[in-house]
């Protein structure tokens, strides 16, 4: 496929990607918030919306300004296929992010690329399936695992899965870029040693953090941009 | 009927059953569509291989871990609800939180099957499904011209834009990393010294595992192990977890 069909075949590729995104997407919100009321025929009792709209107030309001956060985020990393299967699958911190950064960096494909749209929906795809397929024998086989999963031995082992991935992907991603990292890490070792109570808004610190990176990145960019210039 | 029979019904199950499978058949549409489109623009078969395969080994051990946020929430919420949740939209940090919080909002002093009714339940699935389906709704509403807005600044990717992104993940591990600092150092007290080192020890360990892969992928015949390097440092480093919590009782 010669240059110019390739980019037409993407581009059509890319707007069905849209396409579908959106349905699945409505569709899933539809089923997802249509459960309960579902589920409560069968267990003969419906939500109560007063209360929903209470509870919404006090524990939903900080999840949708994460969500908001979370989307403008991610949806750059993880293109148009991938960022409409996170947004419906989830566990995008702990998970679909690493993993479709980790894909990117084996494959070497760059962010706003074709390929980089391909390798992050195969990634979260696969990612999602793991999951389902995983929870779906843990569900089937609860009865058995439940002990194994639940001995104290092992609970530090599952407590410490994201400091676990976290390790990993850090030396790969420090050792390449450590004159980036430096000052965010820095930054927010002091500020959580400091302030100790933000432990629990971690996730929020992530903007912050990730402000401080593209910033010194950005400066780098420029550096070299101008010597380039030079030269 | 007690609550917890009701809950885990066949008919609750059937209901969340069939949404996590209409979900599993949109991953394999897009997983299909992406792979044909990959080999219709002429990527290479073995990487696009490569990226099912390291995404696979990569996602089983968080996955085990998301089960066991399944398996706290079914002694409250019945199995086949946290099932749903975890396997579809929800984040494992998110449903805890969330569900206890909703418990409350009905009147509950903690998620648990003794104060449940059928009601309650009701009520704290509807709220844990309206609370975390934003990202959703954006991207439905959003995603496309998003994407072109941001698109249009960095045309076809190198520039700036891939730059940002690996500075975004960054700071992402950095939040976390100095969370377990800060932990450690003033989680029991500012300068106290006296919170979990347990994390670090792992972040560390799984670091030094992973360093040791990187050296051993640079010789070619060992270039596979790539693969595993993430999902087998994560192994060792949560095995560390494991000694330090038996030395630590």
């Amino acid at each position: 496929m010669d240059e110019q069909k390739s980019k037409g075949y993407f581009e059509n590729y890319n707007n069905r990607t849209h396409v579908i995104g959106r349905i699945v997407s409505i569709m899933v919100l539809v089923m997802l918030v249509g459960a309960p009321f579902v589920i409560g025929g069968v267990i003969g009792a419906m939500p109560d919306l007063a209360a929903v709209g209470k509870g919404f107030l006090s524990v939903g309001l900080v999840w949708t300004v994460s969500s908001v956060v979370e989307f403008l985020i991610y949806t750059p990393m993880l293109g148009a296929g991938g960022s409409y299967l996170a947004f419906i699958t989830g566990n995008l911190i702990n998970m679909k992010i690493p993993c479709a950064v980790n894909a990117r960096d084996i494959v070497g494909a760059k962010t706003g690329t074709p390929e980089n749209e391909i390798i992050s929906t195969l990634s979260i795809a696969t990612s999602s399936l793991v999951t389902i397929l995983v929870l779906a024998l843990g569900v089937v086989l609860l009865v058995p695992l439940q002990p194994i999963l639940q001995s104290p031995a092992l609970q530090p082992a599952f407590e410490n899965v994201v400091p676990a991935l976290f390790g990993a992907m850090a030396y790969r991603y420090y050792r390449k870029n450590m004159k980036i990292a430096t000052a965010p890490l820095v930054a927010m070792s002091v500020l959580f040693i400091l302030v100790p109570s933000l432990t629990g808004s971690t996730s929020f610190m992530i903007i912050p953090s990730g402000a401080i990176a593209i910033g010194i990145a950005y400066f780098f960019y420029k550096k070299r941009a101008k010597a380039g210039k030079n030269t | 009927m007690p609550i917890l029979t009701l809950l885990n019904s066949w008919s609750v199950y059937l209901i969340c059953g069939v949404i996590i499978a209409f979900v599993a058949v949109v991953c394999v549409v897009f997983m299909v569509r992406a792979y044909r489109a990959g080999l219709a623009m002429g990527m290479d078969k073995t990487l696009m291989k490569r990226t099912i395969t390291s995404s696979a080994t990569f996602s089983l051990l968080p996955s085990v871990s998301i089960l066991l946020g399944v398996i706290a929430l079914s002694g409250s919420l019945g199995t086949p609800w946290p099932w749903l949740r975890l396997s579809v939209i929800g984040a494992l940090h998110y449903e805890t939180q969330v569900a206890q919080g909703a418990a409350e909002q009905v009147g509950m002093t903690t998620l648990s099957a003794a104060e449940m009714t059928p009601s309650a339940f009701a009520t704290i699935a509807l709220l844990m499904s309206i609370c975390i389906m934003w990202g959703m709704i954006l991207s439905a509403l959003f995603n496309k011209r998003y994407l072109k807005k941001i698109g249009g600044r960095k045309a076809g990717g190198g520039g700036f834009g891939d730059m940002a992104m690996t500075a975004m993940f960054i700071g992402l591990v950095s939040a976390y990393i100095g969370s377990y600092i800060g932990e450690l150092v003033s989680g029991k007290g500012l300068f106290t010294f006296g919170g979990s080192w347990q994390p670090l020890v792992v972040v560390a360990v799984s670091g030094a595992v992973m360093a040791g892969f990187v050296q051993l992928a640079k010789n070619k015949k060992f270039a596979w192990v790539e693969n595993f390097s993430i999902a087998a440092s994560m192994i060792v480093g949560m095995a560390a977890a494991v000694i330090v919590g038996l030395f630590a009782r």
